[in-house]
């Protein structure tokens, strides 16, 4: 048992994940909610890297998706770049504004960080629904293209057929948890976890509390920019409502319920959003019903969220040999 | 040129004056300890000279460096470390990655470079010194153990020893024999001994234990109504009328 | 010139009262929880709901379905703060999150009950007309203000002058103090976050005639309220008053110079300038960052 099953197991889902097109033939909507998954794990991640792993609680981290969705929607369209270019210049975007916003945010300690990240949420959805002239405000945006078709070779892949913007969306996912990962599991990471823990001890430690505030804010928001671009581009059409205060809230669901704090967090929170209306058949509301409550009970019950409930579960079924871990 | 020379410090919060004016200069390596009364000015003393907070007016010199107003990350990294009266350990890790946290780089180019090179060489290498210091105060068995686990006396020793190992020119206990078992208070003072034998350098022990601190230091600094009362030896500053005074009076 | 500027200041002060209701109900729970409850809306909305259900399943009278919806927000709020609130208390985070939750469960709750559509809920004081001179304003609105009035004068009375009002000023300032001198902080607790709830759906209940009862009908207020307990300055309860009425009023004239869409703004960027230029509002102490 132990660390060489996870990584079997580790091995079976990421081979699933790169057959799904050809297992899901038969139920293209299952593709569709795999797309889904990673368009809300992404932002989710770097939501996680902020909340989970600094401890920044962010209520405003759908505004910088928005921003990241809107800047590639108006390059793509109205300054017809292409997809690539769009997208590297709107996680920029996102990324900068990350860094900005952070640096007025973190004047401010418990409560009041809150509000202020609420606050510019909120700011940055008003724009993105009142300044019609360059985001077609609240009636949306439309046109929003796939990319354009790669040459490889003699083939040529368009991103219009699911599966092929499917690969591109677990492509960038992929990314995302790798990007994680390697900031987690390295000095950036014990620093980021020092913060969170206690930051007047990392300050004596001799760290930069502000810069790698920065840092990790910078890096959140940008992940926040990919998603939302990976969103508009699939949907076709970008709305300011994808990036509401519910929609940052949505996010911080998931991010708590899957496990604040654990690589795989994200992961499992995309996955029960929006698998789990599916998997019972409910209407919309009762979907946001039951997360909410979900969300209620781990706070109180479970605050490692589905990751913490996963991990002692696995110690339970699998004794210790030899008694060292 | 004294390794730590503070001049004219100076500190008020609102209306109270909690520095009026600080003066005095540590010339060489030694277990320094500062007394005095309640509302002597020790605590805003330390933080002036640990970077948490700005002295309103007055110089604090490091080895002939201009260090006033550093924030205390600057000054971890100059040199000046302190440990928290109330104790302050990272309770989720394990003591040995307390320690280590403590002695690896925190520069954010630094931190940057391992996040692409992956290079685990930094960490490999202290564990060795780190797994040591640990033995020295007996906690090696604990290594592994969250530092939540330890009883308040162990994660002072954590505390301590994780501070120990970034080798500051001054290091700054804040009451290290503060809610610390009697039993266990000669182990401290050995322990604190034992550091300085090792590594030679200014330990400045804030106490109100008057018998751990005459016992380990050689040089008291007697601090009354934010001044510098009285400097001297254990010996001498016992024998001082003035002092006397200041604690009774 | 001069009958817009009344217009809009009547407005104002009408908006401004609801404003009030949010700010109170939340600055109520905080100085004695030390929580900013962030599901303050979703209780306004619930206000609107229950009274909008009592006012067409059970009675036909306004006032009744008031007091009905006022009721039932006093038993959720007690549920709340024993089953959520209290289990949480010390970590901020979390109590936070939680309350997020319970955004996302009411909101979604009602639109799973009522639907998604927008009610219209038809009073008999929104067809009633008030002459003020040239202009015309439905007995509904100048109800609003009435009614604001008269609660906010209850209440101060009632923290000044009664004993249990001055047990809730007590906590509020210190709740290390107050337990030394034998005030049952628990009880205090419950019943002010009860308190702050019933205020909450008092505001919803007024207002879901006026416009509409919807699900989303509390997220405004919220934000509102918020931006009206910075303003007056965190724990105050004079500052809520000040801070609401401050808001409604500069919202409302603000119609005059810049365009509808940006009135919302004003909120927005009022509480990051508050927060940048003087955190403590008008009103609140000087707060060394909380921890």
């Amino acid at each position: 048992m132990g660390r060489s099953l996870l990584w079997v197991l580790g091995l079976l889902v990421l081979a699933a994940l790169l057959s799904a097109p050809s297992w899901t033939a038969e139920q293209p909507y299952v593709l569709h909610m795999l797309v889904l998954m990673c368009i809300f794990a992404i932002p989710a991640v770097g939501l996680n890297l902020m909340l989970g792993y600094s401890g920044l609680v962010s209520l405003g981290h759908m505004g910088f998706a928005g921003l990241g969705a809107y800047t590639a929607a108006v390059l793509m369209v109205d300054a017809r770049w292409s997809f690539w270019s769009a997208l590297g210049a709107a996680t920029i975007a996102s990324g900068l504004a990350g860094v900005c916003i952070g640096l007025i945010c973190f004047r401010f300690r418990g409560h009041f960080f809150m509000i202020v990240t609420l606050a510019f949420g909120l700011l940055l959805h008003a724009v993105m629904n009142n300044w019609d002239e360059v985001t077609r405000g609240a009636a949306g945006f439309a046109g929003i293209p796939r990319p354009r078709p790669l040459q490889w070779g003699d083939e040529v892949i368009s991103f219009g057929p699911l599966p092929h913007f499917y690969y591109l969306a677990l492509g960038l996912a992929l990314l995302a948890f790798a990007v994680q990962y390697l900031v987690v599991r390295s000095d950036l990471g014990r620093i980021l976890s020092a913060i969170r823990q206690d930051e007047r001890l990392a300050r004596s430690r001799g760290v930069d509390v502000l810069l790698y505030k920065t840092v990790v804010f910078a890096l959140g928001s940008a992940l926040a920019g990919v998603g939302g671009v990976l969103q508009v581009s699939f949907l076709r059409v970008a709305a300011p409502a994808s990036f509401n205060m519910l929609e940052s809230i949505n996010t911080v669901l998931i991010v708590i319920v899957g496990g604040a704090g654990s690589l795989m967090g994200p992961a499992l929170g995309a996955l029960l959003y929006v698998g789990l209306p599916e998997w019972l058949r409910l209407a919309n509301e009762w979907r946001l019903v039951i997360f909410g409550g979900l969300l209620v009970l781990i706070t109180l019950f479970a605050p490692a969220g589905l990751a913490g409930l996963l991990s002692s579960l696995w110690r339970r079924l699998s004794p210790p040999r030899g008694g060292s871990s | 040129m004294s390794i730590l020379q503070v001049s004219g410090l100076a500190k008020a919060y609102g209306g109270i004056r909690a520095l009026e004016e600080v003066s005095f200069d540590i010339a060489g390596p030694g277990i320094y300890g500062l007394i005095g009364p309640n509302g002597a000015g020790k605590t805003t003393l330390f933080d002036a000279v640990a970077g948490t907070v700005k002295p309103d007016s007055g110089r604090v010199m490091l080895q002939g460096q201009d260090v006033t107003g550093w924030p205390s990350h600057r000054m971890a990294r100059a040199g000046i470390s302190r440990t928290f009266q109330e104790c302050r350990v990272l309770a989720e890790e394990s003591c040995l990655d307390n320690v280590l946290f403590a002695a690896q780089p925190k520069g954010l180019g630094a931190s940057v470079r391992q996040l692409i090179t992956r290079a685990s060489g930094h960490r490999r290498h202290l564990r060795e010194e780190a797994m040591r210091l640990l033995s020295m105060v007996r906690l090696q068995d604990y290594a592994h153990q969250p530092a939540a686990l330890l009883s308040f006396g162990q994660r002072r020793l954590l505390e301590i020893v994780s501070t120990f190992i970034s080798s500051p020119e001054v290091f700054l206990l804040d009451e290290p024999a503060s809610g610390v078992n009697p039993a266990l208070l000669v182990v401290l003072a050995d322990f604190i001994s034992a550091m300085y034998a090792e590594r030679p350098r200014v330990f400045l022990v804030v106490e109100h234990n008057m018998e751990f601190i005459m016992s380990l230091a050689q040089d008291i600094i007697v601090m009354h109504q934010g001044r510098v009362l009285e400097r001297g030896t254990p010996a001498q500053v016992q024998a001082s009328p003035a002092v006397m005074e200041a604690y009774l009076g | 010139m001069g009958e817009v500027l009344l217009e809009q200041l009547i407005n104002g002060l009408m908006m401004g009262s609801v404003y009030v209701l949010v700010a109170l109900g939340m600055v109520l729970i905080y100085g004695v929880m030390h929580v900013v409850n962030f599901a303050h809306g979703v209780l306004f909305t619930l206000g609107g709901y229950l009274g909008y259900f009592f006012y067409h399943r059970v009675f036909d009278s306004y006032p009744l379905a008031i007091v009905l919806a006022v009721l039932s927000l006093a038993v959720i709020g007690v549920l709340l703060e024993r089953g959520v609130f209290r289990p949480l208390t010390g970590n901020l985070r979390n109590q936070v999150i939680a309350s997020l939750g319970l955004i996302l469960f009411l909101e979604n709750l009602v639109v799973a009950l009522w639907g998604p559509n927008a009610l219209q809920w038809k009073v008999a004081t929104t067809e009633h007309w008030v002459q003020l001179g040239e202009l015309r304003f439905s007995l509904h609105h100048l109800g609003i203000i009435v009614v604001t009035l008269l609660l906010v004068t209850a209440l101060g009375l009632f923290l000044k002058y009664t004993r249990f009002g001055t047990a809730i000023r007590a906590t509020s300032q210190s709740q290390e103090a107050a337990i030394v001198v034998g005030i049952p902080v628990r009880t205090v607790q419950w019943s002010s976050f009860a308190l702050g709830c019933m205020l909450a759906g008092v505001g919803g209940a007024l207002v879901g005639p006026l416009f509409l009862v919807f699900p989303q009908m509390g997220d405004v207020p919220l934000i509102k309220g918020l931006a009206g307990i910075l303003l007056g300055g965190m724990g105050s309860v004079p500052g809520a008053v000040i801070g609401g009425m401050i808001l409604g009023v500069t919202e409302s004239v603000s119609t005059l110079f810049l365009p509808t869409d940006y009135r919302d703004s004003i909120a927005f960027m009022m509480m990051v300038a508050i927060l940048l230029l003087r955190p403590q509002g008008l009103f609140g102490q000087r707060m060394r960052g909380e921890d």
